[in-house]
């Protein structure tokens, strides 16, 4: 049994080195968010000025507020068009479905630089609305997300037991009172989880935003992409130590709501990655 | 676009000076037809339908009399404004881009002026603006302390009578470097080759701008750095792709920061940007004799970078009211002291008082400044820039 | 995985079959719109050339191959060789760090354990892209914590030359390498463990009882069964890795340079979106090539693997 133990403990410690691999810029850049000097790649003592500093940056708190609202709308966006996709998908498979799937495996590997691109050149063409604002920002976002969440839905959808909804159409609920009372309680759990991941891919989205943002419309990761030429001080470290907290939290009630739903971890874990 | 290589200077009152360049200058588009009209014909009458591609709303909002809102949305570069003097002045947001060109792509592709009141570009670009429409005519009794700037920084050839944009400051371009690293000391740009070569080879940084890039080897060969001639360029991109670009470690705009914390050991660098790291090399208590600086020769850059109201803007007025905030002296010399590049105020000099590396921030003799020549836009820009992706690609290959 | 629906007619189940995929119409729509019509822009795009002073827009007066011509001729076709490399390696070394720690996961410890090590691994899975790419600069500064560690004599497991000068990651292949690895290693660990996961127990176990050991149960046991997978983490690794440009853009300087980057370039400093589409273009072929010859392989792998039943490590 020695060898077994060696194994298991050589597979243990190799999850631990890459627990802490992944974690290790993250504390670095946590860590000076209480630097005393104005970059952050350059720790000179410990202050916590730039926390202070962080709120009255409006150029930051704005962009923070573009983020927030963009991940926002295109959240609500992706989970409606994907709850129905998903729905769709599982409930009414047929010749489509080999094709539609195709499509969304599609969006989700195409390199993100390439639908940029292609979304820049087409809004261009477009104009009006399509350069101003929010809404291509926005509408860009929802193309992945929404990809995401029709997989999660589906997969949940699949699992469950079709005849509740029969039976509840059997018992003469209207297709409305059946989808609200019935379906979505059921694939509440996957619509939650795809949400989350909605929200953080929204969050996350440097490349496409980039690329179609219109003038004057900046959000966070690219207002920070925008400084990395240059200095980037403590007080974008504060803010992304805080964006950490707040997706920690938001994340820690999702899964406490799954939990009280009767799911188990490994299976919170699986949706919530998509699988 | 054009470029005047010789100045005339006159000597007659303020106002007459306005109306002669703005005379000039309408006649001067005018004469260069087409698209050029079409601006000139905008700068009239003041409403939209340059040769550009995009559309912007006519004429832009008027606040009401009286207060202005202090709110501005400022596209310009990075380090170039003093956070505690915007303060002082009201809410502003900033949006930071890294080249002309990028400023140029986002501003004519992003739906007119939608969101920024105001940009910064550097003098040659202004006529492209322009042209397509995207400026607003500044209103120069809008801006009283116009007149506080010195006669040598207004009226630039590529903006006669500042139809279009006002100074905010000028500048130049040189290197930055470890002595530790490079120890042979670098007076010209054919130095500066040299070190990056040998000694700096694999921890040299560029400035990632396509026109800076090229000069390098212009400035090194005596060649104008403003050459259309397509031997030149090729002589260029022949140099620079197959001898220099196996030698960059970075494209960065602003190294001088990282430099000093050892992340490379020669960089090209807007003068500013040195007095930047060497500013944060004294913050930290560190030895700040360990690094050189230099403007470069036997020729560099003259760079000036300006405020431009966008057409259609939102705070118009706000904007111009920022822009005769800043032009206050006292205020000027704090913007000054915090980005390190001469704001053109009459006197600004004395003004500064004892700042930290002064030396780096005026530079105005005569003969320093006849080594230092303005940027152009024209035919050759597509090439410039072609060599300058060439580069970057054999860099990383 | 899919349920099928009753097919027993009542009349108020009619809702519940009637129109097919109406509830993706919607989903369809924006696809088309916002993927597919982009995606055929680009391609149509690339035959065509910049209009000079109009960002933006392109010239398809007459179309040609010739952004093809300039794309593949340059230096333009060692960053995108370079470009696929640093990308296979990537999701070869995202691999073999996964492969234990899914296999840890599926087999190795229990309920409780696995929600907490799913936890620990999710959790930098949501701290902000960008931000968490940027603080690898922070990690690998010359003047930083972790080169003046190693500099230190604390540390005796590296060699002088480590010691002696400081740590000169940055801005280099090697950088954008180890970040690339970072931003998609969990990417590929859930999918892998996924797949690990539902290959039952009763499978490994009866493969023991027959009297193969661990690595033989291993390979022709679980890993045939997890084997769609292992290849489904492995494209969704590689295939946006390789058009990844944020990494290479902020921890890469001029070596560690993607074609991504070029592709952004084009759009952003050249004002020339048909050099770029033909860029982007060329980098999807570059993929699909790759991808083909990986799928030869591993077809070719399995049926050596059923004929010889000898089995060495495929993939």
């Amino acid at each position: 049994m020695k060898k077994l133990l060696s194994v298991h403990t050589s597979m243990a410690l190799w999850t631990a080195a890459v627990i802490a691999f992944l974690f290790t810029p993250i504390v670095f850049l946590m860590a000076m968010s209480f630097n005393d000097f104005k970059s952050i790649f350059k720790w000179t003592g410990f202050s916590t000025r730039w926390w202070a500093h962080m709120l009255d940056n409006t150029s930051l708190t704005g962009s923070v507020r573009v983020s927030l609202e963009v991940a926002l709308i295109s959240t609500a966006l992706a989970l409606v068009l994907g709850t129905f996709a998903g729905l769709a998908l599982a409930r009414r498979p047929g010749r489509w479905t080999t094709g539609f799937i195709g499509l969304i495996l599609l969006i989700l590997v195409t390199p993100e630089i390439v639908d940029g691109a292609g979304q820049l050149s087409w809004f261009v063409r477009l104009g009006g609305p399509f350069r101003e604002g929010l809404m291509p920002i926005i509408l860009v976002h929802t193309v992945f997300s929404s990809a995401v969440v029709t997989l999660i839905v589906r997969a949940r959808v699949a699992g469950l037991d079709a005849r509740l909804e029969e039976a509840a159409a059997d018992l003469f609920a209207t297709p409305s009172r059946a989808f609200l009372q019935i379906t979505l309680p059921l694939v509440m759990p996957a619509v939650l989880s795809g949400g989350m991941l909605a929200f953080t891919l929204s969050l996350d989205n440097v490349v496409s935003t980039s690329f179609v943002s219109p003038a004057g419309v900046t959000t966070f990761p690219n207002y920070v992409f925008g400084l990395s030429g240059g200095i980037i001080r403590p007080e974008v470290a504060a803010m992304a130590t805080l964006f950490i907290a707040a997706t920690l939290l938001a994340v820690g009630v999702v899964a406490l709501v799954l939990r009280r739903g009767g799911q188990t971890g490994t299976e919170i874990a699986a949706t919530f990655t998509g699988n | 676009m054009t470029r005047q290589s010789d100045t005339t200077r006159i000597l007659i009152s303020k106002q007459a000076a306005q109306r002669l360049a703005d005379s000039i200058s309408r006649r001067r588009f005018l004469a260069l037809g087409g698209g050029v009209a079409a601006a000139a014909a905008l700068a009239a009458c003041g409403s939209s339908g340059g040769g550009g591609s995009t559309s912007t709303s006519p004429g832009g909002t008027t606040a009401p009399g009286g207060a202005v809102d202090k709110k501005l949305n400022l596209y310009t570069w990075a380090e170039y404004d003093d956070p505690d003097l915007l303060k002082a002045w009201g809410d502003i947001s900033l949006t930071i881009f890294d080249s002309n060109e990028q400023a140029v792509q986002k501003l004519v592709t992003g739906g007119g002026s939608s969101g920024f009141d105001m940009v910064v570009p550097t003098g040659p670009y202004v006529p492209q603006l322009a042209k397509a429409g995207l400026l607003e005519e500044i209103d120069k009794t809008k801006i009283p302390n116009f007149s506080n700037l010195d006669s040598r920084y207004t009226n630039q050839p590529w903006d006669l009578g500042n139809k279009y944009s006002v100074c905010k400051n000028w500048g130049t371009t040189g290197w930055f470097y470890d002595s530790t690293v490079v120890k042979t000391e670098i007076k010209t740009w054919s130095d500066f080759i040299k070190a990056a070569q040998t000694e700096a080879s694999g921890q040299t940084t560029v400035l990632d701008a396509p026109p800076d890039l090229c000069g390098i080897y212009f400035w090194a060969n005596g060649i104008d750095w403003t050459t259309e001639k397509t031997e030149d360029l090729d002589a260029c991109e022949k140099f620079l792709v197959n001898d220099f670009a196996s030698h960059i470690k970075a494209f960065n705009s602003y190294p001088g920061v990282d430099l000093t914390s050892g992340s490379f050991a020669l960089s090209q660098v807007f003068i500013g940007d040195a007095r930047a790291g060497l500013l944060g090399v004294q913050e930290a208590g560190e030895d700040v004799s360990r690094y050189k600086w230099g403007i470069g020769a036997p020729m560099t850059e003259l760079w000036m970078d300006n405020w431009c109201v966008l057409k259609g803007a939102k705070n118009r007025d706000a904007a111009y009211d920022f822009i005769n905030f800043v032009l206050e002296p006292a205020n000027s010399v704090k913007d000054l002291n915090y980005h390190g590049y001469n704001t053109g105020i009459v006197g600004i000099e004395d003004l500064a008082g004892d700042i930290d590396f002064k030396d780096m921030v005026f530079y105005t003799s005569a003969a320093q400044l006849a080594t230092m020549q303005s940027g152009a836009v024209n035919s050759a820009q597509d090439r410039i820039v072609k060599i300058y992706s060439n580069v970057k690609a054999k860099a990383g290959g | 995985m899919t349920a099928t629906i009753d097919a027993r007619p009542s009349r108020r189940r009619g809702w519940l079959r009637a129109p097919k995929f109406l509830l993706a119409i919607p989903s369809f729509i924006w696809y088309v719109f916002l993927f597919v019509i982009p995606v055929a822009l680009v391609v149509v795009n690339s035959f065509g050339r910049k209009i000079a002073n109009v960002p933006g827009k392109v010239d398809l007066g007459s179309p040609n191959f010739d952004r093809y011509h300039e794309v593949l001729s340059g230096s333009f076709k060692t960053l995108l060789k370079q470009t696929m490399f640093t990308s296979l390696l990537g999701t070869v070394l995202c691999l073999i760090i996964s492969l234990p720690v899914a296999y840890f996961l599926a087999f190795k410890v229990g309920p409780k354990a696995k929600t907490a090590v799913l936890a620990l691994l999710m959790v930098p899975f949501f701290a902000n892209f960008l931000l968490r790419t940027l603080a690898w600069r922070i990690v690998l500064q010359p003047s930083g914590f972790v080169s003046n560690f190693l500099q230190s004599g604390h540390w005796f497991t590296f060699g002088q030359a480590l010691r002696s000068s400081p740590l000169q990651i940055l801005d280099t292949r090697s950088a954008v390498q180890i970040a690339i690895v970072y931003n998609y290693l969990p990417l590929m660990i859930f999918p892998l463990w996924v797949a690990l996961d539902r290959v039952e127990l009763h499978l490994r176990e009866a493969s023991k009882d027959l009297g193969a050991n661990r690595v033989r149960t291993f390979l022709q046991v679980t890993l045939p069964l997890a084997g769609p997978g292992i290849v489904a983490g492995l494209i969704l690794v590689f295939v946006p890795l390789s058009g990844d440009y944020v990494t290479a853009a902020l921890l890469g300087g001029a070596k560690g340079n993607m074609i991504g980057a070029e592709v952004a370039n084009q759009y952003f400093k050249a004002q020339d979106a048909a050099s770029g589409s033909a860029i982007a273009v060329s980098l999807i072929i570059s993929i699909l090539l790759v991808l083909g010859v990986l799928a030869a392989c591993f077809l070719f792998g399995s049926k050596l693997v059923k004929r010889s039943r000898s089995v060495k490590v495929v993939l």
